[in-house]
């Protein structure tokens, strides 16, 4: 099964600052926006960059979901591109 | 003009970020996909040790690309996922645009992009079989800017942008790399300029995965030795998973480079696991002109 919209979810939170912002306020409601099965959304929702990569998401890209960890939201890797 | 100067250098983040808090913070970040690599964590006096040693690196290589005063340096790198996604990646692109911008923490770079050479191996590859994606938009990002940073930190001459599709399966043969830059080599020798080249990436890595911190530095010094040798071009014959069971996916970069050295020998060759994640390589090629 393909996991375009998984990998596509984590893009938008790597480089739209409006879909981060909008994951921050209400992830919820922000992975409503993508066509993700219910383990997809439960794994991005648990934020285990380890476990996304096991579901199909490119794993430079699974980091990306560091971004909604309060411990990692200013780290410095965010700063670059 | 003959192509006149060629380089190749590693383009980990952690080369440019500082030493200490900075190192640490992406060093946590990495860990969380890959816990067992904390182990082999390095100090801050081994960071700092790290840098100096890569400072060195890149001063003899900007020194010979300086030396072979380049009017255009071409700058073969991969997208990681700035760029280009799922949607639409190109396995070869050239930048047409009439300028190119990016940024790396609080260093911003700026340059003008040499589009009529990038139109003429464009043009050049169409006629011999190779047929180039190519756009007016690109963001740089740290697989072009950390070794600019250190090797054209002023934006003195344009730069062109090429990319090869390193990060993203299937990615091409290392001899369609090669080949690649046999084709650049033969635009840059018939060019009315002075062109240079820079591959970036590598060497040994497994960005994003269980692996990272391993780091196969056995095949990366065999890598330098065969460049040193001038055998680049017995490269071509290895397959992709030989490179990718190594981690040295962005030496697909390199392959580009060799493609236009043939067989010179590298004249200078640095490296340096960093114990993080990568095997930091630092290669010149000083080409008569």
């Amino acid at each position: 099964m393909s996991s375009y919209h998984l990998n596509r979810f984590l893009f938008d939170l790597k480089l739209k600052e409006q879909s981060y912002k909008q994951a921050l306020a209400n992830l919820d409601g922000a992975l409503n926006n993508y066509e993700l099965s219910a383990e997809e959304k439960q794994a991005l929702k648990d934020g285990d960059p380890r476990r996304l990569r096991q579901l199909g998401a490119h794993g430079m890209l699974a980091l990306y979901i560091m971004r909604l960890n309060p411990e990692f939201r200013s780290n410095i890797y965010w700063t670059q591109k | 003009m003959p192509l006149v100067a060629a380089v190749a250098a590693s383009h980990a983040p952690n080369i440019l970020l500082e030493p200490g808090a900075e190192w640490d913070e992406f060093m946590a970040l990495h860990y969380r996909m890959a816990p067992q690599a904390a182990a082999s964590k390095p100090s801050l006096e081994a960071q700092q040790k790290l840098r100096r040693d890569a400072e060195k690196a890149f001063s003899v290589l900007r020194a010979d690309l300086e030396a072979a005063k380049p009017d255009v340096l071409i700058v073969v790198a991969n997208d990681q996922f700035v760029n280009f996604f799922h949607n639409n990646i190109p396995t070869f692109f050239v930048t047409l645009a009439d300028e190119v911008k990016g940024q790396f923490t609080r260093h911003k770079f700026h340059y003008r992009n040499h589009k009529e050479l990038g139109r003429a191996i464009l043009r050049a590859g169409l006629e011999s079989g190779i047929d180039f994606s190519f756009g007016e938009y690109i963001e740089l990002q740290h697989t072009q800017v950390v070794p600019l940073y250190f090797l054209l930190p002023e934006a003195k001459i344009p730069i062109l942008p090429i990319y090869v599709n390193t990060w993203a399966d299937p990615i091409p043969t290392p001899r369609r790399c090669y080949q690649i830059g046999e084709l650049i080599r033969k635009v840059a020798d018939g060019w009315k300029e002075r062109v240079a080249i820079l591959a970036t990436g590598g060497l040994s890595h497994f960005p994003g995965s269980p692996r990272i911190g391993q780091i196969d530095t056995g095949f990366d010094h065999q890598l330098l030795q065969i460049m040193r040798e001038g055998k680049g071009r017995s490269l071509a014959d290895y397959s992709v998973e030989k490179i990718c069971q190594a981690g040295d996916s962005e030496f697909l970069n390199w392959m580009v480079a060799l493609g236009t050295v043939g067989d010179a020998k590298a004249s200078a060759t640095f490296y340096m696991p960093d114990s993080v994640a990568t095997g930091w390589g630092f290669v010149s090629w000083k080409l008569s002109s």
